[in-house]
């Protein structure tokens, strides 16, 4: 008797477990899974909204149009989005890294609190904001001109900042770089707050030096959160959409900052190729799952115990 | 330690270093105290060789064409009250869904548990951003477009909300929990009156994330708004930028009002904006 009595509030929890979970999965039903189905789906049909005929069923076409046809430009997209990733990437980790230990090592936690805030600051406000405020800097007539004029000693030049190519890739690696280098900071210093103290205090004991301690100590037990910040901060680059689309609207040329996202949104939204837009979204899904999954893997396998 | 210190060298290393580090703080700063000092300056004197920092004259005026736009149009208040019905609609019903979901996953044992926790968080490897164009053909379809339903329902809840509530709550006292069933409690009512009420630091965080995520959203909002009283505040940026014979000073003035909220939320809160991760680090272990 009691026995049953126990299964049937077994039973009624799990029921309830489920129930508190119904919304979500619905939700995740609807609008992630559905989506992103309906997205391979579309990738296999000629699908342009604005013919009133049904689309065609062309196979694997739309994916080898996209890597073979020059004049679509997805391939110039993946080495405009290759260069920014990367390009953002790598300064944000080394300089976050090298900033975190500076202020973590050198200065009590509340002159650090002080630094992070003001760090950080370029991370609170939007990607628009972000944009619109070096748009400024970088015209023609522009404060940036003036500064970089000043510490060259080449009065009056213009750097073409938003118009030559490479300059404006590099504009836009600057911005992101200023808006996420405190964020990337932060995430640096939870992870070394994490390494116990008594570590350096035995190393001192025994006499090693800072740059010892630094490279024996710091350096691999931080290594999971660096490759985690790593994943992280390459995710983050690869989905860039807001101040690529910013320079586009004000006129900047197109194909340098053309990155995966932008791509998709003026081939799906402005030319109405549905089909080779899904194409597109399918190879930036394929590397967010290759990134995820290396992501996993360091999770699992750089675990440290003290 | 106490030596080292004391020595000249140490003394010149830690110099260097706060170079460095107030090098940095020039660089985050600098930009944002352009866009303040510019946001009362005449277009004029912005693009000016040289520069000065100070406006002069100061150009109150600025606030009033941001404002009311160069087409004196008044969509500005509009649009900042979208953006603030949105993006604080997202965040109620991320912090009720996630904490639901959250609660379900760390607290009860049922068949599928694993199933149902990695299935949600497999969604966190679709990007928004690839399947903007499938969204877009729902919305159509579910009559979403040109409504804050449209702003609002895809936002309805995140995966990496859920997965911080049940983090946080893994180690919420399962003793509690029992007692208020014995003491005849509902278990919608441990919920709401258990449950959340002592999640307050994680709520806080995610409510914060929440909120910043969806009053910078840019891309959604452009592919579902075309109407101008349903834009937000993003969105109105970019169409002021976009304008023929844009007024500089006017353009700063909407970027600072536009990142007002955030701004003083973040000094006056940063520990949530700052200390998020080292809230469900704590609790972690």
């Amino acid at each position: 008797m009691r026995q049953k009595k126990y299964r049937g509030i077994e039973r009624k929890l799990a029921l309830w477990g489920w129930g508190f979970n119904i919304p979500s999965l619905v939700f995740f039903a609807v609008f992630s899974f559905a989506p992103i189905i309906y997205a391979i789906y579309t990738s296999l049909y000629d699908k342009r909204v604005l013919s009133l005929k049904a689309p065609n069923f062309v196979g694997l076409k739309n994916y080898i149009d996209i890597f073979t046809n020059k004049g679509i430009g997805f391939l110039d997209s993946l080495k405009s989005s290759a260069i920014f990733s990367f390009g953002a990437f790598f300064p944000l980790v080394i300089f976050s890294l090298l900033f975190s230990v500076l202020v973590y090592n050198n200065y009590k936690a509340s002159t650090q609190r002080k630094f992070e805030i003001l760090w950080y600051t370029p991370a609170v406000i939007s990607s628009v904001v972000a944009t619109t405020i070096w748009m400024l800097i970088f015209d023609p007539r522009g404060l940036g001109n003036q500064v970089v004029n000043f510490i060259l000693n080449t009065p009056g030049v213009d750097h073409r900042w938003t118009s030559n190519p490479s300059m404006l890739r590099f504009v836009t690696i600057m911005v992101y770089f200023w808006k996420y280098i405190g964020y990337y900071i932060v995430l640096f210093i939870t992870g070394l707050g994490t390494i116990p103290g008594t570590l350096y205090e035995a190393a001192r004991i025994d006499g090693a030096s800072r740059m010892q301690c630094f490279r024996r100590i710091t350096l691999p037990l931080l290594k999971p959160t660096v490759s985690l910040v790593s994943v992280l901060c390459l995710i983050h680059c690869l989905k860039t959409f807001s101040t690529q689309y910013m320079f586009y609207q004000s006129g900047a040329p197109l194909k340098p900052i053309n990155v995966i996202s932008l791509s998709i949104y003026t081939t799906g939204i402005t030319n109405q190729r549905i089909g080779r837009a899904c194409a597109m979204s399918i190879i930036l899904f394929a590397a967010m799952i290759i990134l995820s999954i290396a992501q996993l893997k360091l999770i699992n396998a750089d675990d440290i115990d003290y | 330690m106490s030596s080292e210190i004391k020595s000249p060298v140490y003394k010149i290393y830690k110099v260097l270093i706060t170079i460095l580090l107030i090098l940095l703080v020039l660089l985050t700063v600098t930009p944002l105290v352009f866009m303040v000092c510019a946001s009362f300056m005449t277009s004029k004197q912005i693009l000016a060789i040289p520069f000065t920092w100070i406006p002069r004259p100061f150009q109150f005026k600025n606030f009033y064409n941001a404002v009311a736009g160069t087409l004196h149009t008044w969509t500005f208040p509009r649009n900042m009250l979208n953006s603030f019905i949105v993006s604080g609609t997202v965040t109620l019903t991320t912090l009720l869904l996630a904490g639901m979901s959250g609660y379900g996953l760390s607290k009860f044992r049922f068949k599928g548990k694993n199933f149902v926790f990695i299935t949600i968080m497999s969604t966190m490897m679709i990007p928004f951003e690839a399947i903007m164009i499938p969204m877009y053909m729902i919305a159509q379809k579910l009559n979403l477009m040109n409504s804050y339903r449209g702003l609002i329902i895809p936002y309805l809840v995140s995966a990496f909300g859920i997965f911080q509530m049940r983090q946080y709550l893994l180690t919420f006292p399962g003793e509690f929990l029992d007692a208020a069933r014995v003491d005849g409690m509902g278990e919608l009512g441990i919920f709401f009156k258990l449950v959340m009420p002592n999640s307050a630091p994680v709520l806080a965080t995610l409510a914060i994330t929440t909120f910043r995520s969806q009053w910078d959203n840019l891309l959604w909002p452009l592919l579902v708004t075309q109407n101008a009283k349903l834009k937000t505040v993003p969105l109105y940026i970019t169409s002021f930028s976009e304008e023929k014979h844009a007024d500089e000073g006017a353009l700063m003035a909407v970027a600072l009002l536009a990142s007002l909220p955030m701004l003083i939320a973040f000094f006056a809160l940063s520990k949530y904006f700052i200390g998020g991760s080292e809230v469900y680090e704590s609790r972690k272990g």
